[in-house]
């Protein structure tokens, strides 16, 4: 399988020009890749009262609340510049924005420690447990 | 109201959301770039997706949070895949270990630039140069010296003890986070009568042991589960009951156990909590047997079926 | 009438009531309900409600309030003047739903329709009466809908008040047509003065009558449709006018709930969760299944970018 020899260069070098951007996770899928007016609907629209924020998308109403980086970690977006023509060529992918927080909205449940992705977020601690070198 | 749309494939995704360890973006010593590399996964034997860190210094696992029907605002933009990529730290001698097991049925001691060697993947030796894997071979192998060459031979007591104490981790880990280890996923209909201190220490061990098992081969696996003094479970499935399902099933399994005290010659009903070593043994077989009892009647059962 | 309640939150439902008349509290009272706004595709329905002792009747008749419907929006100005200085022994009430209610209610997984907010609406209205004092024995509803089984849902649900019922009621009952003229009053200020939340500049405010129908309201609905929004908070997403047009000119957007109701998408995403509870991981290895601390968090492993 040739393309195991491909990789996938991350453009470090790019994070100091990569800007500081909110991120929000919708819960519907949106069959679009490109520009919107984040900031002037979505923004513009939400309601914050103590832990839970409100939205509404196309009508529908959502809920959600920020999450933080796990401690250690840092948000990245990753985007390729230029995509090669076959899998065998090389990628390489630079950082378009940096987060430390992000938004994330249920359809209509309040946000929870029981939400999926929630609890994803114990990953990197445990991770830590299972990976971390081991004393003698 | 408007007829819905069927959904078309994402094509054109170039963009991926990432937590990442700071440790990625790193590169004051060195030069190169962290890249993502394509290696043997030790557990399923099959392509996965990792990262090297500039310099090959470090290695990242790449797991992916992804939900049906999500996408992302990024700035100003829709990012349509709605996944979540974490790069978190890994163990590189997970994925050597493969590598040292089958050169070790040689019963030889080998150098090991000759041993971590994959056609398939030719990054693989790359992972020699990571700062956690010479120098801690000697976790899973033994190490001769002669003269300024190394040679190495697997080694499966040594492999055993430091996965052990990689078990033992872990549970700590599971302990101080709360992660619920008996009842799976906590649902807002269900209550949990359990409380954490509740779990068995068993329940951490096989949770743990599980988790370990997703870096190892099958046969690693089950030698742990031995090394663990863990009997392995009639099905593989049991290691991970359903989660609402387990909750159902451990209320008869507190019955069974006392039944079995008033069943006893003594006929004096203690109301304590505790179990003699045998009703403990007893209550665990009672509890497989509640358990595939149980799951006849779940879901589960049906969807298997199909 | 001061709107700021509302104004300040254009987004959510609102109450606006006057002062509850002293004799509305000692002698027996008439209301009657009406709402306005319930057709268009743009701006908040208004329910309202107006009372008074029933020994008022005959005065309120000779008001001349009349039907708000055949009234010019100055002659319907006019007259809420009129109520508001017989304010001695008349009160009313408004319950503004927000264009957003609307559409979050309807479109709502577990689907609340425009009747049964309506309904829930009015008696919430009538109870807010109830609840101030008012000695209530005769309430005039103006209905959509099968006039019968609502009169017979009020009836029960407030024993021993006399509950009428009628389609055109606002043109029967004179504290009706009062109750009306404060609905549409309120909603006509609040669409003409509509405090956009979102982020758009300048609004061109000619966006006609509201109605579906309206050449100017399409053109409207045109001119600010956003492919990936849609519309702003002051059109009804849920009427099929906006549906329609999103679909055919905005980004595609799919739920979870898609195409059915709210408790067969959650027994859906249940066996989901089940399913991928056995789902192995990538490499198709049976033997060595995902641990469950990954499914339960969707997380798995990838094997490309």
């Amino acid at each position: 399988m040739s393309c195991n020899t491909s990789v996938t260069r991350v453009d470090v070098s790019s994070v100091g020009q990569a800007q500081r951007a909110p991120v929000h996770l919708l819960p519907c899928e949106i069959e679009h890749n490109g520009p919107a007016q984040v900031s002037q609907y979505l923004t513009a629209t939400t309601k914050d009262c103590k832990l839970e924020k409100t939205v509404s998308f196309r009508g529908r109403g959502l809920k959600g609340q920020e999450l933080s980086c796990p401690q250690g970690y840092t948000g990245l977006v990753l985007k390729e510049i230029n995509k090669p023509g076959s899998d065998q060529e090389d990628r390489t992918v630079k950082v378009s924005s940096v987060f430390d927080k992000l938004t994330y909205w249920n359809l209509e449940t309040p946000p929870n420690s029981d939400d999926t992705i929630v609890m994803a977020m114990d990953w990197p601690e445990l991770a830590e447990a299972i990976h971390g070198p081991v004393e003698d | 109201m408007a007829t819905k749309k069927k959904q078309t494939p994402n094509l054109q995704n170039d963009s991926w959301v990432v937590i990442a360890a700071d440790s990625v973006i790193d590169t004051q010593k060195n030069d190169s770039d962290p890249a993502f590399v394509r290696l043997r996964n030790p557990s399923t034997d099959a392509a996965s997706l990792y990262m090297l860190s500039s310099g090959d210094v470090q290695l990242f696992e790449v797991k992916a949070f992804e939900e049906d029907f999500h996408s992302w605002f990024v700035g100003q933009t829709v990012q349509r895949d709605g996944r979540l990529l974490f790069l978190t730290p890994m163990d590189p001698l997970y994925l050597i270990l493969p590598y040292l097991m089958t050169s070790g049925k040689e019963g030889k001691f080998q150098p090991v630039d000759q041993v971590v060697m994959d056609e398939e993947f030719p990054a693989c030796s790359r992972l020699l140069s990571l700062t956690r894997s010479l120098a801690f071979l000697h976790h899973i192998a033994e190490e001769k010296e002669v003269g300024k060459l190394k040679f190495h031979r697997y080694n499966q007591e040594k492999t055993m003890n430091w996965l052990k104490k990689k078990v033992e981790r872990t549970v700590a880990m599971l302990k101080a986070r709360s992660i619920s280890v008996g009842e799976g996923v906590k649902s807002i209909t269900y209550i949990r009568v359990k409380s954490d201190s509740d779990y068995h220490e068993e329940d951490y061990l096989r949770y743990a042991h599980g988790l370990i098992s997703q870096y190892l081969s099958e046969d690693l696996s089950k030698a742990l589960l031995d090394h663990l003094q863990l009997p392995e479970l009639t099905s593989p499935k049991e290691t991970e009951p359903p989660s609402k399902k387990r909750k159902l099933s451990d209320k008869p399994v507190e019955a069974g156990e006392d039944y079995t005290k008033f069943n006893s010659a003594d006929f004096v009903r203690k109301p304590s909590k505790k179990m003699t070593a045998a009703q403990k043994s007893l209550a665990k077989v009672d509890k497989t047997g509640m358990k595939t009892m149980s799951s006849f009647f779940s879901p589960k059962a049906k969807a298997e079926n199909k | 009438m001061d709107l700021r309640p509302f104004e300040t939150d254009n987004s959510v439902s609102c109450r606006l009531s006057s002062q509850i008349p002293d004799v509305c509290q000692t002698e027996d009272c008439c209301l009657g309900i009406d709402e306005a706004g319930r057709g268009p595709v743009l701006g908040p329905m208004v329910y309202g409600i107006c009372f008074c002792p029933v020994s008022k009747k005959q005065e309120l008749k000779e008001s001349k309030v009349a039907d708000s419907k055949t009234l010019s929006e100055a002659e319907r100005e006019n007259l809420f003047q009129k109520l508001d200085e017989a304010k001695s022994y008349l009160g009313w009430a408004l319950q503004i739903l927000s264009p957003n209610t609307i559409s979050t209610s309807m479109l709502q997984r577990t689907k609340y329709n425009l009747n049964a907010l309506s309904h829930d609406t009015a008696i919430g209205l009538i109870q807010y009466a109830l609840d101030s004092g008012v000695q209530l024995t005769e309430v005039f509803v103006d209905t959509v809908g099968p006039a019968e089984k609502y009169e017979e849902k009020l009836s029960k649900l407030f024993p021993g008040i006399k509950v009428t019922v009628r389609p055109k009621a606002d043109s029967l009952f004179p504290v009706v047509s009062a109750a009306s003229i404060c609905a549409k009053v309120a909603r006509d200020r609040v669409v003409k003065g509509w405090n956009f939340a979102e982020d758009l500049g300048e609004v061109d405010v000619d966006y006609g009558s509201g109605y579906p129908n309206d050449p100017k309201t399409k053109a409207w609905l045109l001119k600010y449709l956003d492919p990936v929004f849609g519309f702003p908070q002051f059109v009804r997403f849920s009427w099929s006018t906006a549906q329609t047009l999103i679909d055919n000119k905005g980004v595609t957007v799919h739920w979870d709930d898609d195409d059915e109701d709210g408790e067969k998408a959650a027994q859906r995403q249940n066996n989901r969760s089940m399913l991928a509870y056995f789902s192995s991981s990538a490499g198709g290895n049976d033997q060595n299944p995902t641990h469950r601390f990954f499914t339960e968090r969707r997380l798995k492993s990838l094997d490309r970018l």
